[in-house]
């Protein structure tokens, strides 16, 4: 008897094995292996593994883009880097761009989602919907928009200034190498704020309506039901909004490029623009991927974070 | 009803109201750059200048007509749509197969590839873009509409992906046996049974994707360099340099030009697009 009990013990766990192995997967579902594993892996290693992992490579050489001449340099890309004032200052500006994108579209979008998620506003879905609006707009078409009202001639802003008797307050909004980082700054969250609010109210909804009976039931008022449920349930959202939010900052390029060209003097290049232009305006490819690698190096504990979140999440789902 | 409750009742609905006013008051200000473009467009060479801020006076259709001639809008239009759909296409392509075999097969490190798959979600264009360019070039696929649509196909995957393995958990475990004891084998699992019960999550992703790539600048402008195949985000720099028009209206009209296919999709697809949002809660 007991013997039997073992012997059936026994095939179940090397049927379990088996089914775990991968090459007698692989045998039983070429098909799904195929499309499913192989291809994507493959695809994925020409056009974003090799590209990662060549681009350190590439730091270590001097090179045009262009030549066959491609001499090692070994770290001199980099001593040069951290020499170059012009790139401190796109590392600092950088910073200062996703630090104030997490406070201010961040925070705007998180106040904005509790308030169409209260229930005290009519018509939520309409302001939901034209709000998010402007994220599917391109930068190019945001930054020529906001041209029409930045322009220190005939831009709206200081025309309306001018007209009023405030025409102190005028200013050469893009042309002022002390504002025109924050110009650039408030534009962009013009454009993004509608994604932290679109990714908060999902969030609230998730939370269930009890907790929030419960506590209106012991007296607890709206900013304490935002302090003490909305918010620290929100974290994981919050969390992953946080990192995309950085990863984005981290990309900034588009409206840098419409909007000022870096200018005035480097005042708003950030690392994304300056390894464009030292790339592909001076052709110092060597030079340029060593700036790839520092926004790289910068972005991977934040992407790590994001991508470790979604994935449980949709593992979790499943 | 309580007395209570009947006193309180109208007080809490004329708070809602007098939130709502505030909000659209702010959304109006929210709003004041795309209304401006719109005028701004409207006006002729020299109401722009004489009537920057104002309504205009002579609505005028001129600036729609050259900016669509002089920069060639219809191409433009063309291409990003060749891109977008052609790359989002590639992406559904791509993506089916992980998202079937990751989330219907106990795949050994089936896990460790969904999050390998995952990364095109998360890489900074900058820090790819030189060795790609690279590979495109060896590829013969530089300056080629093809090469832009792979390159879009393939970081458009990730999003894809994690869609559609959402959608995949809630197709039933009793269909897919049903059909496995009628003998269906992976391939026809896939394409008569997990492909139609998709199509929501494909649409949802697609729709997303599609608005993605229109608004991507950084590739296409490394990419190609060649006039005749650009994108809309890429022939829009040229208004930014001034040698091209002589009055703000013409960038205006061309702006307003290549958004109007996005809004007509978000107009149509706005359900799947918060869906899209709230499943992935994805990228920006």
């Amino acid at each position: 008897m007991a013997e039997e009990i073992n012997k059936k013990t026994f095939k179940t766990v090397t049927k379990f094995r088996r089914e775990n192995n991968f090459i007698y997967q692989f045998g039983r579902h070429p098909f799904v292996f195929i499309i499913g594993i192989v291809i994507p892996l493959i695809l994925y290693g020409i056009f974003i593994g090799y590209p990662l992992v060549s681009v350190f490579t590439l730091s270590f050489f001097k090179w045009d883009g262009i030549s066959n001449h491609m001499p090692f340099v070994g770290l001199q890309n980099y001593i040069s880097l951290v020499q170059d004032p012009a790139f401190i200052q796109s590392l600092v500006n950088n910073i200062k761009w996703a630090v104030l994108t997490i406070i201010f579209p961040v925070g705007l979008g998180l106040l904005l989602a509790a308030i169409l998620h209260s229930g005290n506003i009519y018509f939520s879905n309409f302001f939901r919907a034209i709000i998010f609006l402007p994220t599917t707009m391109s930068l190019v078409g945001v930054g020529i928009m906001f041209a029409l009202i930045l322009n220190p001639s005939f831009g709206a802003l200081n025309t309306l200034f001018n007209s009023s008797g405030l025409g102190f307050l005028a200013q050469e909004w893009l042309g002022n190498s002390k504002l025109a980082l924050y110009t650039l700054i408030f534009v962009f969250s013009w454009g993004y704020i509608g994604l932290p609010m679109i990714l908060f109210y999902a969030g609230m909804s998730g939370i269930p309506v009890e907790l929030y009976e419960a506590a209106s039931l012991e007296g607890s008022g709206a900013f304490q039901n935002l302090r003490f449920i909305t918010i620290p349930l929100l974290s994981p959202v919050t969390t992953m909004t946080i990192m995309l939010t950085v990863i984005n900052s981290l990309r900034a390029f588009d409206l840098v490029m419409v909007m000022t060209g870096g200018g005035p003097f480097g005042q708003t290049t950030v690392l994304g623009y300056f390894m464009y232009l030292e790339t592909f305006g001076n052709y110092k490819f060597g030079y340029g991927a060593a700036i790839s690698v520092v926004i790289l190096l910068l972005s991977i504990v934040f992407a790590a974070v994001y991508i470790k979140n979604v994935a449980s999440e949709a593992m979790h789902v499943s | 009803m309580s007395p209570e409750r009947i006193t309180k009742h109208p007080r809490i609905k004329i708070n809602k109201l007098v939130f709502t006013l505030l909000l659209f008051s702010l959304l109006l200000v929210y709003s004041y750059p795309v209304f401006l473009t719109i005028i701004t467009s409207l006006k002729n060479d020299a109401e722009v200048i004489q009537n920057p801020i104002g309504l205009p006076i002579q609505v005028s259709f001129g600036a729609f007509m050259r900016a669509w001639t002089t920069l060639h809008m219809g191409n433009l239009i063309m291409y990003s749509l060749l891109y977008s759909i052609g790359g989002t296409l590639l992406a559904i392509l791509i993506a089916i197969g992980p998202a079937y075999a990751l989330g219907r097969f106990n795949i050994p490190g089936g896990n460790i590839v969904f999050v390998i798959l995952l990364t095109g979600l998360m890489v900074p264009q900058q820090t790819v873009v030189i060795p790609l360019y690279e590979v495109l070039t060896k590829l013969s696929l530089l300056n080629n509409p093809l090469g832009l649509i792979m390159v879009h196909g393939v970081y458009g995957t990730a999003f894809v992906l994690l869609v559609l393995r959402g959608f995949i958990g809630s197709v039933p475990k009793e269909l897919e046996d049903a059909a496995r004891m009628d003998g269906c084998n992976d391939f026809r699992l896939l394409s008569d049974i997990f492909l139609p019960l998709l199509m929501p999550g494909i649409l949802v992703a697609g729709v997303l994707n599609i608005i993605n790539i229109w608004r991507e600048l950084f590739f296409a402008l490394i990419f190609l360099n060649n006039d005749a195949i650009n994108p809309v985000t890429v022939g829009l720099i040229k208004v930014t340099q001034s040698t091209y028009f002589s009055s703000w209206n013409l960038p205006a009209a061309a702006v307003l030009i290549s958004q109007i296919p996005i809004v007509l999709i978000y107009i149509v697809a706005y359900q799947w697009i918060q869906q899209g949002m709230m499943a992935g809660a994805v990228k920006g």
